[in-house]
């Protein structure tokens, strides 16, 4: 992969020339606190130092609400209309998010490819940016702390430029379009970017041991611990709302009034909330709290693990950060795991 | 088909159910062709006070001993009752102090003349009969109202999300006032519909649509003691729009 420089002075003209390529959306800081990725209409709103964004990237190819298609007594069902020439760029994606994004693609490309999900995928392409983790990050421990693939760019922050790593032909063109803006990396950047990734790993505060963990959820599957954290849960959802690997959406129709005409959506679903295992006839196979709590950590740690080969959790910490009853993923799967050795 | 018979009707309340169907502006023709208003005493001077109804949607919490004989007589009359809004679905700001008795908040309240009326502790209509849906708010959001229709006519029973405000408020990408902010926000227990609605301006969620099913009213109990909250402040703000429902009844019960 072929890796150039771009001096920080010169960021802002290359974004301004992105858009040749297409919409941008990037990260801005909405307050103090809150950080969420945005169209951009003004380049200087683009926050590329942010810690985490609200929601991830996700939104944009799974929205929170989507209409799949209208339909009619008369007409019968009508294709919603998308624009298939309509290009994105998502600009400035850590490296957890663009896992997510990989783990995301994984699941709405098996056996029925879910359309709804690529056409905004397909068109998009991504520009990566390094991160400084804080105490809620633990993507070292799943492996997510760096990407190989699933961008065209892939920005590394040395300070005073940052590095630029070419992955795709689209990525290639982006720099081409600009040449003049970059420059060739020199021995002193490669120095500073070998200091730069030796220190990252020194911010890190928590991990989450990966090793047999689906072995030890199966044994530890009546631990008590699920109660515990039942008690605590409040079902609000947050935890899945926030995490750019769960997919789970809720289909409903929405008629108009004379009941003839209708839209049939799709909105973000939660196994944590009661009504997700309800089925027709009233029966609830997850009625409990703590059954539905668990669920979550099974289906990451356990069955996305047994399906696809990894755990669909890319240590994110949205989940940590959002759960008003302060549950948090590595100290609970922590606690199963030591349960299990007890 | 015949347009299904219909009343609209009002307990104690402040009319912001009827009020929001009046606001349904852009909608009454269409909502007037798909339904046959019989009854609507804030909108209408002629009213069928007898006949059968298909569907009653009734406001207000009941606060006197003559609103139960109105609301047997409306559920006698139709095959459907809808409770419409915060105070039928579960008591509202009206059932707030429903633990100091009933003289002495007309005499707070009234003076002398509070003793030539009488007055029960307000409770929500499936107290006194069977409430066949719920579309709870404070007032209640057009469209949800308007989705609920467009389903009854249908012959459906509308669906409405029963997850917490919360859920609307991460959509929203809300900076949160609970966790962030300390502020107390009853949006983990509070049934979302609003759209999150004032926690999109800043301001805490005060549970204004009522609790969510199963409320985990021990754990925000929990949350907001540990952010610095009285349990005194907390109970007030918990029985402020939903005081009768059981979640909150069991909570307040235990101190
Ligand atoms: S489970 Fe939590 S840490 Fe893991 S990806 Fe989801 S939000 Fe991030
Ligand atoms: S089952 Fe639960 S944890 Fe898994 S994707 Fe769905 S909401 Fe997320
Ligand atoms: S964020 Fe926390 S309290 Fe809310 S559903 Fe998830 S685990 Fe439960
Ligand atoms: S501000 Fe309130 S409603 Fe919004 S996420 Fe926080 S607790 Fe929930
Ligand atoms: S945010 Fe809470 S108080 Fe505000 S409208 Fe919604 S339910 Fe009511």
């Amino acid at each position: 992969m072929q890796i150039v420089k771009l001096p920080k002075q010169n960021l802002d003209k290359f974004i301004k020339s992105l858009s040749k390529f297409g919409q941008i959306y990037a990260p801005i800081k909405k307050d103090a606190n809150t950080s969420l990725f945005s169209k951009i209409e003004d380049s200087s709103q683009i926050d590329l130092g942010y810690n985490r964004t609200l929601l991830p990237p996700k939104k944009y190819f799974l929205p929170p609400i989507d209409t799949m298609f209208k339909f009619s007594a008369e007409a019968g069902y009508e294709e919603m209309e998308h624009d298939l020439n309509e290009k994105s760029i998502l600009l400035g994606v850590h490296s957890c998010d663009i896992h997510g994004l990989r783990i995301l693609d994984l699941v709405f490309s098996g056996r029925y490819v879910d359309n709804y999900y690529f056409t905004g995928r397909k068109n998009t392409s991504i520009i990566g940016v390094s991160c400084i983790p804080d105490d809620m990050c633990f993507c070292r421990s799943m492996g997510t702390d760096f990407v190989e693939n699933g961008f065209d760019l892939f920005l590394s922050d040395i300070d005073q430029s940052y590095l630029v790593r070419i992955a795709t032909s689209l990525g290639d063109d982006m720099v081409r379009a600009s040449q003049s803006l970059f420059k060739e990396v020199g021995k002193e950047e490669i120095e500073e970017h070998k200091k730069k990734s030796n220190e990252m790993q020194k911010h890190f505060k928590i991990d989450l041991e990966l090793y047999n963990l689906p072995e030890i959820l199966d044994l530890e599957y009546e631990s008590k611990t699920w109660e515990e954290i039942g008690e605590k849960c409040l079902s609000c959802g947050s935890c899945s709302m926030v995490c750019p690997t769960c997919y789970c959406y809720d289909v409903f129709d929405e008629l108009s009034l004379d009941g003839k005409t209708g839209e049939r959506k799709r909105r973000w679903d939660s196994c944590l909330f009661k009504d997700y295992a309800l089925v027709a006839g009233g029966t609830n196979f997850r009625s409990e709290r703590s059954a539905r709590v668990k669920n979550r950590y099974f289906h990451k740690h356990r069955g996305f693990v047994a399906q696809y080969g990894k755990p669909s959790c890319v240590g994110c910490g949205r989940c940590i950060q959002s759960c008003p009853a302060k549950i948090n993923i590595v100290e609970v799967i922590t606690k199963i795991r030591s349960d299990a050795y007890v | 088909m015949s347009k299904p018979k219909i009343g609209i009707f009002g307990m104690t309340g402040c009319a912001g159910e009827q009020i929001v169907i009046l606001n349904c502006e852009d909608e009454l023709m269409d909502i007037l062709k798909v339904l046959d208003i019989r009854s609507f005493h804030t909108a209408m001077s002629k009213n069928d006070e007898k006949c059968n109804l298909d569907i009653a949607f009734v406001e207000g919490a009941l606060v006197q001993p003559e609103e139960e004989i109105s609301l047997k007589e409306i559920r006698k009359r139709s095959r459907l009752l809808i409770a419409l809004g915060t105070c039928a679905v579960w008591g509202g700001v009206a059932a707030m102090k429903n633990e100091v008795s009933r003289q002495r908040l007309k005499d707070i309240v009234y003076g002398s003349p509070g003793r030539i009326f009488k007055s029960i502790p307000a409770q929500p209509l499936h107290s006194f009969v069977k409430v066949d849906f719920s579309i709870s708010g404070c007032p209640i959001e057009k469209e949800q109202f308007l989705q609920a229709v467009a389903s009854l006519v249908h012959g459906d029973i509308p669906v409405l999300p029963k997850y917490a405000v919360c859920t609307e408020c991460k959509i929203n990408e809300n900076t949160c006032l609970l966790l962030e902010k300390s502020e107390l926000c009853l949006g983990p227990i509070t049934v979302a519909g609003c759209n999150a609605r004032c926690a999109n301006c800043g301001i805490p969620c005060s549970g204004c649509r009522g609790p969510v099913e199963e409320a985990n009213i021990a754990s925000e109990v929990e949350i907001l003691k540990e952010k610095g909250f009285t349990l005194g402040d907390i109970n007030n703000q918990l029985r402020t729009f939903a005081g009768p429902a059981e979640a909150i009844q069991t909570h307040l019960a235990k101190r």
